[in-house]
């Protein structure tokens, strides 16, 4: 890959800072009627936020199961604490604290090893999920369920911090002042968490470029 | 622009530019900075590789009941008595709770205390060499603190 070939894909400028701030107030709003008694806005709350709350969950902790168990979690606490709700922080950053909170105490509680039987079928499972459009040969498949293992065991191998911040940044999308809010910390902490994880991830998987 | 592989703000930089999330400004600048600087080219070619191969792992769908689950157990939790829920929303709150903080601020007051009473009623013996009050009060203070850092959550970064 040349200079030429390193484009970004996506360039989000101005209209993405406003798609931004219109999330922003659509889920403060929001909130702030489920603190008025409101139970349809609840409803929506967990239909915009249900599927990255989970899917960052399932990649820290790489369990299905245990990641919908987080998640309920998450949205009970949510729900619990409707009353004293104030907009002061974005939503979704009060909402990846609370996930990023429940999924650390969890690995540090070592209940990882509890579940680990249940991961081999996990990345079977994983795999079969994955099949992409066109029908790939034997082969393909094989090669993608190897390389998604590999990717799977590199992430898991970080340290829990590491871990949280790589999945809030490229999966969630997250900034480092999100990030740095969701993990308890400073956002210059944030950038030497990030700066390390990614270099530990590229020399790991540097070979399957 | 200087060498972004040189620092880590460089580094964040060129990290958020593979990411695409530089505005075009920005962007503009650092492949101006590319075009000449193998180091940082090689280093957003490997870190554009790895964006790539991280793509490649999706999550699973959400099961089909997760929202049936939870309002079953919201439901679960409002037929509790009322001081169950009282205690639920202590010990498990919306917002981690630092706990150990405010304990880290009574516990320096008390060394710094306890180290200002011994200063204060421990007679100097004849002859022995005079050790000021504060510079102890600093060095235990330091010490306290140093102590209780370990109290703090792990941060293995
Ligand atoms: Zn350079």
């Amino acid at each position: 890959m040349g200079a030429e070939a390193a484009q970004p894909s996506v360039n989000p400028g101005v209209n993405k800072d406003m798609e931004a701030v219109a999330a922003l107030e659509r889920d403060a709003e929001l909130m702030l009627r489920v603190r008025g008694g409101d139970e349809t806005s609840f409803a929506l709350l967990l239909e915009r936020h249900r599927a990255p709350v989970v899917h960052f969950l399932y990649r820290m902790v790489q369990n299905q199961a245990v990641s919908e168990e987080l998640a309920q979690e998450v949205f009970l606490r949510i729900y619990r604490s409707r009353a004293n709700y104030q907009p002061t922080a974005k939503f979704t950053t009060w909402l990846f604290r609370i996930a990023t909170h429940l999924a650390l105490n969890w690995i540090r509680d070592g209940k990882k090893e509890k579940s680990q039987e249940s991961l081999n079928e996990e990345l079977l499972d994983g795999v079969e999920r994955q099949v992409p459009d066109r029908q790939p040969t034997v082969e393909q498949e094989l090669l993608h369920a190897v390389r998604l293992k590999e990717i799977r065991r590199a992430i898991e191998a970080l340290p829990e911090k590491q871990r949280a911040a790589v999945i809030l940044h490229k999966y969630e999308e997250l900034d480092y002042a999100q990030i740095a809010r969701a993990l308890g910390c400073s956002q210059s902490a944030v950038k030497s968490l990030l700066f390390r994880a990614y270099e530990t991830l590229r020399s790991r998987l540097a070979h399957m470029a | 622009m200087g060498c972004m592989k040189q620092s880590q703000e460089g580094a964040r930089v060129l990290i958020e530019y593979c990411a695409g999330a530089l505005d075009p400004v920005q962007a503009a600048e650092v492949e101006r900075h590319l075009e000449s600087c193998t180091d940082c080219r090689e280093l957003a070619e490997k870190q554009m590789e790895l964006w790539e191969a991280l793509d490649g792992w999706k999550a699973p769908q959400v099961s089909a009941d997760f929202d049936a689950r939870l309002y079953a157990r919201i439901a679960r939790e409002q037929a509790a008595p009322s001081w169950k829920q009282w205690v639920r929303r202590i010990f498990e709150p919306a917002a981690p709770v630092v706990w150990w903080k405010p304990l880290a601020s009574l516990g320096v007051a008390g060394a710094v205390l306890a180290v200002g009473l011994m200063m204060h009623t421990v007679p100097h013996p004849a002859g022995a060499p005079q050790v000021h009050a504060d510079q102890v009060d600093i060095e235990q203070v330091a010490k306290a603190l140093d102590d209780l850092d370990i109290l703090a959550p792990v941060n293995p970064m």
